[in-house]
C-alpha cells in the first residue's frame, strides 16, 4: 500500500455510502471516540486490535490483508536505522490509546521499558518530528511507510521489529440483536472500500 | 435504513492509528446511541484531583483558544488539577496575581501575547519570588516573549515553512502516479521557494532556510524595506519569479506585506497572476477560489496543539519542572486549505492529493 492515509471524513463518507443499513460515525481522535462512547454504546465498533482490546471488546469479524490478520510495525529514522539499545531514545508515535496505553503499546512493540514517547495526532505529523529533530525515530505501521517516504526528501531508514505485529481492523459487535445485519453488511463491502480500510477480506473468528 | 449504528476508529491502515468507526444499526433501538452529542465546550474545569499538582491555564475565551484548552485538558485531567483563568481586555496584573495565589500552580499555561504581557508584569512585580514554570502557547513571536520571562518554554505558533513546502508538494505535483514516482526519484517538484521579508524577520528566515534545506528545498530569500510599497513588492516578486526562477512563493505572516486589500491586489495578485506560481500563505482567508490568490494555506491544528502542549507538560513534570532543559518547540501538526480550482488550472492535482487536504475549496 502506498496511498497516504485518508482523512476520517473520507472514511466516514465512503463507509456510509457502502453500508446503507448502518449509521456510521468515524472518529479521527481517541478523545472524541471515548466521549461518544461515554454518551452511549454503539451497536458495533470498528478499529484495530489494540483499541478494541483496550475497551474490552470481542472481535466479531476480523479483517485480513494478504492472508494475515496482523501487520508489522517498523521503526524509522533519518540517515541511519536506530540500532542498539533504544533505552532513553525519543520515539514518535501516533496517539492511539491515551498516554499510558500508548506508552505501554510502544514499550511492548519495541520490547524496551524506558523509551520516551512523543505522541502526535496524525501520521503525517511523525514527519515533522523527524524534520525538526524532535525525535530519534518514529514507530508506524509498515503499510504507512511508503506514503510517508513519498512526502519527504529526508533519508529515511528503517529497522524491522521482530514480533512487532499489530492486529488489522476488526469489527466488534456490542449489540447482539444487530449482529447479523452488521456482519452481513461488512462482508458485502466491495474491494476498494476494504482497501480503504487496509484489508482485503473478512473472516469470522 | 434498517441496520445499526457503528462507531469506527480509523486506527491503522487508512491511519488506523487515529480512526475509530462507531456503527449502529438503524433498526435497533434503546442502544443509547441516539443520545445527543455533548454540548459545545464551555469553560468548566474538571473536578479537582486530590493530591495532584495544579496547572493554571490563563487564556482568552475565544473559540480557537477553547479548542486548544479542550484538547489539553482532556489529556491532563487525570494527572493534574486544572484551573482556568479567563483573560480579557479588562484583566489586570493584580487579577492574574490573585489567580496564581489561589491556585498555587505547579505550572502555568499562558495563551496569547496579552496574557504573557500580564505575566511579565507579575514577574516584574515579584522579582525575588520563585516562579512556577510556564508554557507559552498561541502567541506571535513566542521567542521574544520567552526571552522576557523567567522559567518559560512553549510552542511556536507560526507554522514552519518546511511544513508548508511538504504540503505543497502534496497538492502541486502534476501527472499520473507513475510520473509522480519517477519525478520523486529524479527531481523534486518544489526545489526553490521564494520569500520576501522585512529586516525584523531576518533571523526567522535564516532558521527557516536551514529547516527547508532538510527537505532539499532551497529558500530563496529577498529582503524588502520596512516601508515597502506595492510597486517595490511587485518588483521583488517579479525578480523571484523571473530571475531566481523559484518554483513557488511563500508569503510570511507579516501584516506589513498584506496591509490592505488594495495593496494585495497591486502587489501580490498582479504579479502572481502573471507568473502563475503557487503561493503558500499562513492564513486561510487568502485561499478563495472566487478571487484566486493563494494556492495553499497551512495553519496550526489547534486540537493537535493541545496534545503537543500536554506532552510538554508531562515532560516537564517528569523532569522536576526543569523548564530550562526544554527549548521552544515547533508546531507539529497543521491543517491545510487548498484552492483546488487554481491547482487544477495551473499546476495539476495529484490523484491522491485530496487525502492530504483538510479543506478543499473550489
Amino acid at each position: 500500500m502506498s496511498d497516504p492515509p485518508p482523512k476520517s471524513s473520507v472514511v466516514e463518507k465512503t463507509l456510509q455510502q457502502h453500508l446503507p443499513d448502518l449509521s456510521v460515525t468515524v472518529f479521527g481522535r481517541l478523545r472524541d471516540f471515548e466521549e461518544r462512547l461515554a454518551a452511549g454504546p454503539p451497536d458495533a465498533v470498528l478499529s484495530i486490535g489494540p483499541v478494541l482490546r483496550q475497551h474490552g471488546e470481542t472481535v466479531s469479524l476480523q479483517g485480513y490483508r494478504s492472508g494475515k490478520n496482523v501487520e508489522p510495525y517498523v521503526l524509522a529514522s533519518v540517515n541511519q536505522p536506530l540500532e542498539g539499545s533504544l533505552a532513553g531514545k525519543t520515539i514518535g508515535v501516533v496517539e492511539l490509546l491515551g498516554r499510558e496505553g500508548t506508552q505501554a503499546f510502544v514499550n511492548d512493540l519495541l520490547q524496551t521499558p524506558n523509551v520516551k514517547i512523543k505522541r502526535v495526532a496524525k501520521i503525517e505529523d511523525l514527519l515533522s518530528l523527524l524534520e525538526f529533530a524532535a525525535a530519534d525515530g518514529i514507530l508506524l505501521p509498515g503499510s504507512m511507510l511508503r506514503g510517508l517516504m513519498e512526502r519527504t526528501r529526508l533519508a529515511i531508514k528503517t529497522k524491522e521489529l521482530p514480533g512487532a505485529l499489530v492486529g488489522l481492523p476488526a469489527v466488534a459487535v456490542l449489540n447482539p440483536a444487530a449482529r447479523e445485519i452488521i456482519v452481513k453488511s461488512f462482508q458485502g463491502l466491495d474491494a476498494p472500500t476494504k482497501q480503504l480500510l487496509g484489508i482485503d477480506s473478512w473472516r469470522v473468528p | 435504513m434498517t441496520g445499526g449504528r457503528i462507531f469506527a476508529r480509523a486506527v491503522a491502515a487508512p491511519s488506523w492509528a487515529v480512526l475509530v468507526v462507531f456503527l449502529a444499526s438503524c433498526a435497533t433501538t434503546g442502544s443509547g446511541t441516539d443520545a445527543p452529542a455533548p454540548a459545545p465546550a464551555s469553560i468548566v474545569d474538571p473536578p479537582a484531583r486530590s493530591g495532584a499538582p495544579t496547572i493554571l491555564i490563563a487564556m482568552p475565551s475565544s473559540p480557537t483558544f477553547l479548542e486548544v484548552r479542550k484538547s489539553l485538558v482532556s489529556e491532563v485531567q487525570r494527572s493534574f488539577t486544572v484551573h482556568t483563568f479567563v483573560v480579557g481586555p479588562e484583566t489586570t496584573e493584580a487579577d492574574l496575581a490573585a489567580a496564581i495565589k489561589t491556585a498555587a500552580p505547579a505550572c502555568l499555561v499562558l495563551m496569547n501575547n496579552a496574557t504573557m504581557n500580564l505575566y511579565r508584569q507579575y514577574q516584574v512585580a515579584n522579582r525575588t519570588a520563585a516562579m512556577p514554570p510556564a508554557i507559552l502557547l498561541m502567541a506571535s513571536f513566542v521567542e521574544e516573549a520567552q526571552a522576557r520571562l523567567r522559567r518559560a518554554t512553549g510552542i511556536v505558533y507560526e507554522v514552519p515553512g518546511v511544513t508548508a513546502f511538504v504540503n505543497l508538494r502534496s497538492v502541486k505535483v502534476p501527472g499520473v502516479t507513475a510520473f509522480v514516482n519517477l519525478r520523486s526519484v529524479i527531481r523534486a517538484p518544489i526545489s526553490r521557494v521564494g520569500v520576501l521579508y522585512r529586516p525584523a524577520f531576518r533571523k526567522f528566515v535564516a532558521r527557516e532556510t536551514a529547516l527547508a534545506a532538510k527537505e532539499h528545498v532551497e529558500l530563496v530569500s529577498m529582503p524588502v524595506p520596512n516601508d515597502v510599497t506595492a510597486p517595490e513588492l511587485r518588483d521583488a516578486l517579479h525578480d523571484l519569479a523571473q530571475k531566481s526562477k523559484v518554483d513557488a512563493i511563500w508569503m510570511l505572516n507579516d501584516n506589513a506585506l498584506v496591509r490592505s486589500p488594495a495593496f494585495v491586489d497591486d502587489a501580490w495578485r498582479a504579479e502572481l497572476s502573471e507568473a502563475k506560481l503557487p503561493l503558500i500563505v499562513g492564513v486561510p482567508n487568502l485561499v478563495e477560489p472566487s478571487s484566486p490568490l493563494a494556492t495553499l494555506a497551512v495553519v496550526p491544528d489547534h486540537e493537535a496543539l493541545g496534545l503537543q502542549a500536554a506532552n510538554l507538560l508531562f515532560d516537564l513534570s517528569e523532569n522536576d519542572w526543569q523548564v530550562e532543559r526544554h527549548p521552544l518547540e515547533l508546531p507539529l501538526s497543521v491543517r491545510t486549505f487548498v484552492d483546488l480550482k487554481l491547482v487544477r488550472a495551473n499546476f495539476g492535482l495529484r490523484p491522491e492529493a485530496l487525502k492530504y487536504i483538510d479543506h478543499a475549496l473550489e
